[in-house]
């Protein structure tokens, strides 16, 4: 990459402003038009975090233009607030709107969330309506001339100007957020919720401010551009408004801020270029975004070399993966790897303690009255037949399942208090028996959000440190290729962890897992699908990572041969209920559990 | 007092049986293909202006454009979902969804830009005294649009509940990949459910034609309805959506008779949103049983 951090937060602004500067030698009409255009610029670009990033579908953008028109304007006409004092009101007011907005819409997905949407714009504007004394109703609201410093902005040109320096401001916290690390908590949330809260990511919480910024910054582009239609009425700020505001990021593209950007600009400029054919130009919009959809899911962006730096990052690292490279070449370590396991000094309490664990599924008994305890620095195995509890028990120790009954203990501490993304920070993460990477990100942004600074001051903090490539960024950066390395997928660094095959994934998932240095890793079936050989070298990474940072493992395995040259004590559930803990080489000989599970396997194999 | 009560009612009941209609197509497209249609109001649009065009135009009676209007609409969706949201349902449900909301507002415009008037009147399906009860005034054709639509909404249900093909649906509803080993052929069995989706919007514009008239704002009113039906009754229950229908119908006559115009534009706005928020189960769930 030979553009800096900065660089890539700045460019988009500079763009606008070189755009809007550049707009200067054009007609007046023209200017106007362009004006519109990159205030279209913003809308896209607060639409590519919400409906981009975040996999939002929001029909509320008319709403969230007219509510920054609207307050701004009534803060200029009623209270004589200076114009961009105005705009701050009015972004205030939109981030006000957009939490309003959010709070009951993230408790829904997809055409409910949807839906929650719709009805605040169209209660938004029934109340912009109705309230007539104050808004003007359905006629309307004159909005008066804005100035600065007594300077007063009437001419197209000047306007322009003023519209593209401001643009450019407010677009900057977007730009700041979406390509540092809010944005990919964002795009690990939209992929695999779960997955994204095991990290720590508190997945509402992230939703709700993406709304909040979006909304905000929405509501500031329709207080910059109300002065220019000199009269606002509800009717130009409907659900044909929003919907249509909906076509910039997806006819733009989705994979970057810059579709969004140029969607807006190129779409609303698109029906002052087709005057002629104007009554055509909805039917045309519809045909545009449904061919876009159908063609070009990556949006139009995508198709500029430029845009497209993912999909060719895609190819940089496309080589052989490498295996652990300090395993595999050091013959001695291997010896040393492949002496028998001697159980660790045992400590005073046990890392993980698991007392009358239970839990119900209506009248199926998922999980029923389990205790273990696992040993600091252990190698824990849990084996049993398919549906015997042991991934529902994963979830409950990982805090994504609420148990009925019981306790776990973690270090000693109950864990039923503590929520699923703080225990990341406690030292647990996992993985997951479906490989749930974050496939719209790369495989080093995948590392990164394991170490777990995830919270939301975290996440926006980290954004500000990436863009100022401070000390914290540099270190993350090479925490996250070491544990890559460790993992043997540093060559592949810069490839989207979708384009892995199903073996990478899960070592991508370990890699993930241990570069937070956590107390214990909870593993769910890390070799299922995966080839000997690379089976093989998983055992020896995680055999590694055991000795040499003493991490506690706890693995569900299919894999007899594997979990008992890995681990030092294995529990095998059946049906809900532990039938056996003992000695790994105790329990694969024990009768019952030869019946249980043995016995199921040959028929089901 | 009790007599305009009870016309109000009545009048909601109307426009409620067409709201159930629409949401029943809704449901019965989203229980057999998993898809959200927001383009169900052009479906309704569809059914009305070929109800004006064989009413209104071609003089034949009302039974050639309940035939017509729910062939032509059920083609429609099924011309929809074979051209367009087959090639996208792999890709992913975000797609679909804004290629509904897209699809629906780009046919409301065909049908402006074809038609460029602002409303086309429909003649009355029933001519006819109007019936007294009490000092309550009933139209026969408030009578005969709540019994027929009831009805036909009714026949929907029953076809997906009873009928062969309705149960390869609920088959493909539940899992696709298991009734496709079983023999059914899940293109098939979706444009089915698409047709018979939109058969019933075409006949919810039908009988919507003669008190709504046909105009392109007529798609985003019955989407939006049938939507507030649907989310009311639960959005996977047939019974729900009927249910649903007829209470937001008489809501929206309540508050149009009783508070104001204005009130009644929101009432569908506010339903879905206490619903979603207090009960998003809906307030007629389907029994789940669960086979242990």
């Amino acid at each position: 990459m030979f553009s800096g951090p900065l660089v890539r937060v700045l460019a988009p602004s500079l763009f606008l402003l070189a755009l809007s500067v550049a707009g200067l030698g054009l007609p007046s009409y023209w200017q106007y038009v362009l004006a519109l255009s990159v205030s279209a610029a913003v809308i896209g670009s607060a639409l590519a975090m919400l409906v981009g990033y975040a996999r939002c579908i929001t029909i509320a953008t008319g709403a969230m233009l007219a509510i920054g028109a609207y307050s701004g304007t009534l803060a200029v006409l009623r209270f004589d607030v200076p114009f961009l004092a105005a705009l701050l009101i009015a972004s205030v007011f939109g981030a006000v709107a957009g939490f309003v907005l959010a709070v009951p819409g993230v408790r829904f997905r997809s055409h409910n969330m949807a839906m929650v949407t719709f009805v605040f714009q169209a209660v938004v504007i029934i109340v912009l309506r109705q309230s007539k004394s104050l808004t003007g109703g359905a006629e309307g609201l004159q909005v008066p001339v804005p100035h600065i410093l007594g300077f007063s902005f009437s001419d197209d040109g000047h306007f322009l100007v003023l519209c593209g320096v401001l643009s450019a401001l407010s677009i900057l916290p977007l730009v700041l957020l979406l390509e540092g690390a809010f944005g990919k908590n964002l795009r690990a949330v939209a992929s695999n919720e779960n997955a994204a809260r095991a990290f720590g990511i508190n997945v509402n919480l992230h939703l709700v401010t993406a709304f909040v910024w979006s909304s905000a910054v929405i509501a500031c582009a329709g207080a910059i551009m109300a002065p220019r239609f000199r009269i606002i009425d509800p009717d130009s700020y409907g659900i044909l408004a929003s919907i249509f505001a909906l076509t910039y990021p997806i006819v733009g593209g989705m994979s970057s801020i810059w579709g969004g950007l140029m969607g807006g600009i190129v779409l609303r400029a698109l029906p002052e270029v087709l005057r002629p054919v104007a009554d055509y130009l909805e039917l045309i919009f519809c045909v545009l975004v449904v061919l876009t959809i159908l063609f070009f899911p990556q949006g139009f962006a995508s198709m500029v070399p430029g845009f497209a730096r993912r999909k060719a990052a895609k190819n940089v690292g496309a080589g052989e993966p490498t295996f652990p490279r300090n395993v595999i070449e050091d013959k001695n370590m291997i010896e040393r790897l492949a002496a028998p396991a001697t159980s660790p000094e045992p400590l005073g309490r046990p890392l993980l303690r698991i007392t009358g664990v239970s839990k119900s599924y209506g009248a199926l008994r998922a999980v029923a009255d389990v205790s273990f305890d696992v040993p600091h620095h252990a190698i824990h195995g849990l084996m049993g037949p398919n549906g015997a509890g042991k991934t529902t028990l994963f979830n409950m120790v990982s805090g994504l399942t609420l148990h009925d009954q019981g306790e776990v203990f973690f270090d000693g501490m109950p864990l039923s208090t503590v929520p699923v993304e703080a225990r990341i920070g406690l030292g647990m993460t996992r993985t997951f028996q479906h490989a749930a990477v974050f496939d719209k990100l790369t495989c080093l942004d995948n590392a990164r959000i394991g170490i777990g600074r995830n919270g939301i001051w975290q996440s926006t903090i980290r954004s500000a440190q990436w863009a100022l490539s401070l000390r914290q960024a540099s270190a993350e950066y090479k925490a996250a290729m070491g544990a890559l390395d460790a993992v043997g997928l540093a060559a592949r660094a810069h490839a989207l962890a979708g384009s892995l095959s199903l073996g990478d994934q899960r070592r991508l998932e370990i890699a993930r897992a241990i570069i937070s240095q956590p107390k214990v890793i909870l593993l769910d079936e890390p070799v299922s699908g995966v080839s000997i050989d690379e089976a093989e070298s998983l055992r020896l990474l995680l055999i590694t990572i055991n000795r040499e940072l003493g991490t506690g493992i706890v693995i569900i395995e299919h894999n007899i041969g594997f979990l008992v040259s890995l681990c030092m004590r294995i529990s095998v559930m059946s049906e809900g209920r532990v039938i056996a803990d003992d000695d790994a080489k105790v329990v694969v000989n024990d009768a019952h559990v030869r019946r249980a599970y043995f016995g199921e396997r040959e028929t089901a194999a | 007092m009790i007599s305009e009560f009870v016309m109000i009612v009545v009048g909601g009941l109307k426009m409620g049986a067409i709201y159930s209609l629409t949401a029943i197509g809704i449901v019965v497209i989203h229980k057999a293909t998993r898809t959200v249609n927001f383009a169900h109001g052009a479906f309704v649009l569809c059914g009305a202006y070929v109800t004006y065009g064989v009413v209104e135009v071609l003089h034949i009676g009302y039974w050639a454009a309940f035939i017509l209007a729910s062939l032509a609409a059920g083609l429609l969706a099924t011309v929809l979902e074979f051209g367009i949201l087959r090639p996208i349902r792999q890709a992913d449900s975000f797609a679909v969804i804004t290629a509904t909301i897209f699809i629906g507002i780009g046919l409301a415009e065909i049908y402006r830009l074809v038609e460029n008037t602002e409303m086309l009147a429909v003649g009355g399906m029933i001519g006819g005294w109007p019936l007294f009860i009490g000092d309550a005034m009933i139209t026969r054709e408030q009578i005969a649009v709540v019994v027929g639509a009831t009805i036909a909404a009714t026949f929907g249900i029953a076809i997906f509940a009873y009928a062969r093909f309705g149960r390869g649906m609920r088959a493909m509803a539940s899992n696709p990949r298991g009734a496709v080993i079983c023999g059914y052929s899940s293109d098939a069995m979706n444009a089915l459910a698409w047709f018979v989706g939109g058969a019933m919007a075409g006949l919810a514009g039908a009988f919507a034609a003669p008190s709504t008239g046909v105009s392109a704002e007529l798609s985003i009113l019955m989407v939006t309805a049938g939507f507030a039906a649907a989310v009311i009754g639960g959005f996977d229950s047939l019974k729900g959506a009927l249910l649903g229908g007829l209470i937001l119908g008489v809501a929206e006559t309540l508050a149009a008779g009783y508070v104001s115009s204005a009130m009644k534009n929101a009432v569908s706005f506010l339903l879905i949103f206490v619903v979603l928020l207090c009960r998003p189960q809906g307030l007629f769930p389907e029994a789940k049983i669960r086979n242990v």
